[in-house]
């Protein structure tokens, strides 16, 4: 019974190149987080104290929220609370319809991923447009992102060149990233100055200020938020930090940790609205406060979406994001894909060799391998266990607890190295798929050592 | 009951152990030369660091790099060489086709060579609109982190700021990097 993941590998694993390049390039970003992590001496104090301030954040949400909506009242902006991605989505198109908006410009957003939004909001005639250049591919070529960070990873540049003649008219055949980039420069820069709305996400919001922090190299946020008289920002409620102190801990880790730079080329703090500007910054919990309730999985709501567990992820560089069922791809993406429905989203728990380097880069110290290894332990208790492996287990604890049965097992298993092929690959044998098995060993290690030949 | 006490009720139901803030105590990094250091890594995240030499005029120095520019925006009394005042026109929209602005920083970052950009211009779009960017900088205004940096944001009011490092930029198309992604191609920090 192979799992929605390994199905969908396999289909990634077939483009040979791509998968290498994938696999190489991702490994190439983490290399660059390497280098920049080693140049700071205090890097491992710096993931203490921010694994440290999330924990006290996300264990006083209710007083943080209430002192950051406070202040950000205070400072002129217009706070909603959204219980889920419904009431979330019809507070935007509420705003929108206040302002008789047709048009939204959005920047990069997780959460709206999350909450369908971009769907919900064309289904209701709103014409919504991603401004981050990865994310407007996407949005032109009809697809999900496949990485947090860099949502585009899996597209080649042929494609995008195809995409781009049709829909901006570019030069046909021409592949060259600058010229492209510059082609949507061009045509993304209407878009900004004549949006109605402009949405943008939230990297943290400050609680003893009540202003919210905008990460982004592209400058699409702050593009985005200078023309049009109405700005949206919308927040999951983990992305609190008490004070402009903490923060600077978090900001010294996400770009070094996410993409190996010292510091996105923006962060951007937005405290009052602009000149004839409104403000709406809306919090979210879509299942965030049920998370609180789970001491094992807590340390989920620290993450500061850097996407470098995924660039680490030996399983993710070689199967591509498109092969997990959630729309966070990764380690990550597993714990929350449990977190929001374990029954629909298990398949995703056996991408993962545990070998747990993702856990040991991760700048907020979730302890991403070792949970998914406690989600496998329940597989069985929801009925996601697989099979062949139940069996498989079966017979190994029936012969490991038989120690004659064992030996006389071990004895016979050399005649395995002379089975014709079809008898030992094949469905019955899940380690022998897509790699060969070791050699027998004609005498075991107990043989040997009654025989006094292990020295 | 409303979103928000449904929300914070439901928070306050679910909350195990409260865990305390930490200490944020860090011996953080230091720079034996902050204004090397901010070059340097202005450089990698490709921007361009001049420092003024004595008796040497910026609007000499913003001439020479943009020798073709037409259209040159800047509210700063001494930057005789601006074609025009962005404060005093009515719609942001209209900074569209500058092709250098020229703002001052408040202070920069050594770690990240990153510039402290509090909104003092009336539409903020100059910062990111403008095809390059000039930033006027007091080399004797540098700090060596952002722990440092944020210590001096704190004691600071604004309504929008920014703290910026070098130019606009993605590696959205196969990772390979193309500035002027939407704002600025070029950064120049001017040091003096």
């Amino acid at each position: 019974m192979s799992t929605k993941h390994a199905i969908a590998a396999a289909r990634f694993l077939e483009n040979k190149e791509n998968e290498a390049w994938h696999d190489h390039t991702l490994w190439m970003v983490r290399t660059k987080r390497d280098k920049m992590s080693h140049s700071l001496p205090e890097w491992e104090r710096l993931r203490e104290l921010a694994s440290e301030i999330k924990l006290y954040s996300n264990s006083h949400l209710d007083t943080l929220l209430e002192e950051f909506e406070k202040n950000a009242i205070a400072n002129g902006a217009i706070v909603h609370w959204a219980k889920d991605a419904e009431e979330h989505n019809e507070i935007v198109l509420r705003i929108l319809r206040q302002h008789d908006a047709r048009n939204l410009i959005k920047s990069k957003s997780m959460l709206t991923e999350e909450c369908h939004m971009n769907e919900f909001l064309m289904s209701k005639g709103i014409d919504v447009v991603e401004s981050d250049l990865g994310e407007r591919i996407l949005q032109l070529m009809h697809l999900a992102p496949s990485h947090i960070v860099m949502p585009a990873i899996h597209i080649k540049r042929e494609q995008i060149s195809e995409m781009m003649e049709r829909e901006m008219g570019t030069e046909k055949g021409n592949i060259d990233p600058t010229y492209l980039t510059h082609a949507a420069r061009k045509n993304l820069r209407e878009k900004f100055l004549h949006a109605d709305v402009a949405m943008t996400g939230a990297n943290f919001a400050v609680a003893s200020t009540g202003e919210i922090v905008v990460c982004t190299n592209e400058g699409n946020a702050d593009m985005g938020t200078s023309f049009p008289k109405v700005h949206i920002a919308t927040m999951g409620m983990e992305k609190i930090v008490p004070n402009l102190e903490a923060l600077g801990v978090f900001t010294r880790l996400l770009a070094r940790s996410g993409t190996g730079q010292p510091i996105t080329s923006y962060t951007s703090h937005y405290r009052r609205p602009s000149e004839g500007q409104e403000f709406h910054i809306i919090i979210v919990d879509n299942g965030r406060s049920d998370i609180l309730a789970k001491p094992d999985h807590i340390r989920t709501l620290n993450c500061i979406r850097c996407g470098e567990c995924m660039n680490t992820c030996p399983v993710y560089r070689r199967s591509g994001g498109y092969s997990y069922t959630y729309f966070i791809p990764g380690p990550i993406g597993i714990n929350l894909g449990m977190l929001r429905n374990p029954e629909e989203y298990s398949d995703n728990v056996s991408a993962c060799s545990l070998c747990l380097s993702c856990s040991n880069v991760c700048p907020v110290k979730i302890d991403l391998g070792e949970q998914i290894y406690r989600w496998r332990q329940d597989l069985d208790k929801i009925g996601k266990a697989s099979k062949e492996k139940k069996v498989m287990s079966f017979g190994m604890k029936f012969l490991m607890e038989r120690p004659g049965l064992f030996n006389t097992a071990l004895k016979f298993a050399p005649v395995v190295n002379h089975l014709p092929r079809f008898m030992v690959y094949n469905g019955l044998n899940a380690w022998g798929k897509g790699r060969e098995l070791p050699t027998f060993a004609k005498e075991s290690f107990n043989d040997m050592w009654k025989n006094n030949k292990v020295r | 009951m409303s979103s928000k006490d449904s929300i914070l009720a439901s928070i306050r139901r679910h909350t195990g152990a409260r865990h305390e803030m930490p200490e944020l105590t860090l011996e953080a990094i230091t720079y034996a030369d902050k204004l090397a250091t901010f070059s340097e890594v202005l450089a990698g995240a490709g921007g361009k660091a001049i420092e003024l030499k004595p008796g040497e005029d910026v609007n000499e120095v913003i001439r020479r790099e943009f020798p073709e520019a037409k259209r040159i925006a800047s509210n700063l009394k001494e930057i005789t060489c601006a074609t025009f005042n962005p404060d005093e026109l009515t719609d942001p929209r209209e900074l569209n086709g500058t092709e250098v602005s020229v703002v001052e920083g408040s202070f920069g970052v050594a770690e990240n060579a990153a510039v402290w950009l509090p909104r003092q211009v009336r539409y903020k779009g100059l910062y990111f609109i403008s095809n390059a960017l000039v930033i006027l900088l007091d080399k004797t205004q540098l700090v060596h982190t952002m722990n440092e940096a944020y210590r001096r944001t704190a004691t600071m009011d604004y309504d929008y700021g920014v703290f910026m490092s070098g130019p606009s930029k993605t590696a959205d198309i196969e990772q390979a990097l193309v500035f002027g992604a939407h704002g600025p191609i070029q950064v120049v920090v001017l040091l003096r």
